[in-house]
Formats: structure tokens, sequence, C-alpha cells
């Protein structure tokens, strides 16, 4: 009986050594557009080069005490509204300083983008989801 | 009949431990891999440099060609320095997707550093060319290719540094250099650095 016992206290220790591979929450959450108390983003523009491709341009601000990695993409779509698929609109990376602006520079992926959709998050979370539309 | 019993039971019990170790096999999200970095060269950096170095050239200008028409660029070696057997394509085919995709830059792969990318340009004007078996007029004619204006070179070099007993950092870099045949100018060049810390245990190669 004693040795049953054993067994079964083998089998939940080893059982703990299972790897989970299933990777956490991933599934973003929308806070605000823009609307963190942290992250403030205040100025959003774009402007076609004379080459015809378009320039993103946003500037905010970290307005916390610590340094920051913001991850944003960027989403081109042409002048009926679809998406350009290309590899410029994998999320990336840039720096934010604490209390410090921050400035994040988009090419568009070809020079059929006439709008551009911005998001950023930090730590999975959206903090900002903002559409330039114009030129 | 208790000794089978016990043999039973221990057989059941190893089987149960050793499946519970297994890793499961998963498919990875690449556009969410939040996976643990690894000390040599992932797809993630390679896609994350290749994306800079696509940026940087469209931003730069340098393939804007004045008369609206497409720049014809030849891929030069990509010399691989590293300590990885790293197949430099996956970095430069990125690369080349993206430009072309940008409608300023095709690609020629008739012409290469070790000859033609694809042989078939060059082999099917040789065996087609006066074959009576083929409609000559479907048969590329002579100075119908496209000579290149551009060439892509490159390098990524490796830097293994270490830290401390424990630690080391491996520090590699990405080199490109956009140049103009015609008169040997590079138009564009560009540096991107991929740093990790780790173990000194991991093994980057």
């Amino acid at each position: 009986m004693r040795f049953i016992g054993f067994i079964a206290f083998a089998v939940l220790l080893f059982s703990g050594c299972s790897k989970s591979v299933e990777p956490s929450d991933e599934i973003v959450k929308v806070i605000s557009s823009c609307g963190s108390s942290t992250i403030v983003v205040t100025d959003i523009k774009g402007r076609k080069k004379s080459d015809g491709f378009m320039q993103a341009q946003v500037s905010g601000e970290n307005k916390s005490n610590s340094y920051m990695l913001l991850e944003y993409q960027v989403v081109w779509f042409d002048k009926d509204g679809f998406k350009i698929e290309s590899l410029l609109s994998k999320w990336k990376t840039t720096p934010a300083y604490a209390n410090q602006p921050f400035q994040i520079n988009a090419i568009s992926p070809n020079t059929k983008a006439t709008t551009f959709r911005l998001y950023i998050k930090s730590d999975k979370e959206v903090i900002c989801d903002e559409q330039y539309s114009g030129q | 009949m208790r000794r089978t019993i016990q043999w039973t039971v221990v057989l059941l019990t190893l089987g149960v431990i050793f499946s519970g170790c297994e890793t499961k096999t998963t498919n990875i999200d690449i556009d969410n891999d939040k996976g643990e970095a690894v000390m040599a060269l992932d797809y993630r950096d390679f896609q994350g440099a290749a994306t800079d170095m696509i940026e940087s050239l469209l931003a730069s200008g340098a393939v804007d060609k004045k008369d609206g028409t497409r720049y014809v660029l030849v891929v030069s070696r990509i010399i691989n320095d590293t300590m990885q057997h790293v197949d430099t394509d996956q970095l430069v085919k990125k690369i080349r997707v993206g430009l072309l995709q940008s409608g300023k830059v095709v690609v020629t792969t008739a012409v290469g550093i070790d000859g033609a990318e694809d042989k078939m340009s060059m082999k099917t004007r040789e065996e087609l060319r006066g074959n009576v078996e083929f409609d000559q007029k479907t048969v590329a004619g002579k100075g119908s290719m496209v000579a290149p204006d551009l060439s892509l070179s490159g390098k990524i070099l490796q830097r293994n540094i270490r830290v401390d007993k424990k630690t080391q950092r491996v520090e590699y870099y990405f080199q490109m250099s956009l140049t103009d045949i015609k008169t040997g100018l590079a138009y564009w060049e560009d540096e991107r650095i991929v740093a990790k810390r780790g173990s000194n245990k991991s093994v980057a190669w």
C-alpha cells in the first residue's frame, strides 16, 4: 500500500515538468483611442513625397517615470480603402524614455497608399488606435 | 500475483511520467510570437532587419528613378561572416520582395555574382534559337535582356563578447549597400544591430 502511495506521489511530482508552450493571453485589449494616461499621442500627420511614397510621422510623449518599449504597427490603405499587404506593416518597436517625447516615422510600402492606421501597444494593450485620412 | 500488480503499476507510472515531460508541438503565430529569444539569429531578427532596411531604402529616395520607370537591381555578394550557417536569402529575399512591391525596382535573375540566379533565361535562348521545333517568334530575340542599374551587396557580422563567468553578449551587424553600377557610387548604405545577452552555456552558432 505504501509502495502505491509512493508511486502516486512520484506521478504528481513529475507531472509538473510538462512544458506548456501555449502562449498566455495574446489578445490585445483596446483601452481607448490614444487615451492612455502614460502614453499620449500629441500629433499624427502624413504627407505624399515627391517620389509618390507616403510618409507618416507620429509624435507623442511618455508621461510616466519609467522607460517604455512601445510596439507599433502602421497599416496602409489605398484610395479605395483596401489594405496594402506588406512586410512594412509588421509590429515594430520604438523607445519611449521617461517623461520625454517620442517620434515614430514610417514610409508606405508603395505609391498607392493614401491613408494609414496606427496602433501602439504596450504590454499587449493597445493604447492608441488612430487613423490618418487624406493627403 | 502481488509482484505482477507492482510491476504493472511501475510501468504505468513511468509511462505517465515520460509522456508528461514531452514538449508539445504547436504552430507559432509568426505575427505575434512572444516566444523566448535565442542567442542565434532567428526569423524575427531577419524580419526586423529586412523591414528596417526596406523602410530606410524607400525613405532615402535612392530607388526613385526620375523618368518614372523602374530601376533594375541585381543582388551581389552578401557575405555571411557569422559563426552560423546562415542562408543570406533569409534576409535578401525579404528585401527583394519589399522592393518589388514598392513598384520602383525590378530584380534581374539573369545576372549574378556566381552566374545567373535563374539559368533558364540564357538556356532557352541557346537551345531554342534556331530550333525548328519552336515558333521563333516566341523565342526571346537578341538584345532583349535588360542590364542592371543597381547592385545590392552586404554583410552579416557576428561578435561574441564574454561579459562575466556566466554571461555573454552576441552582437550581429547587418550591413547593406546599394551601388549604382554605371558610376560605382553607393547611393544608399545602412546598418542594423541585433544584440543579445544570455548564458555562456548558450551556443550562438
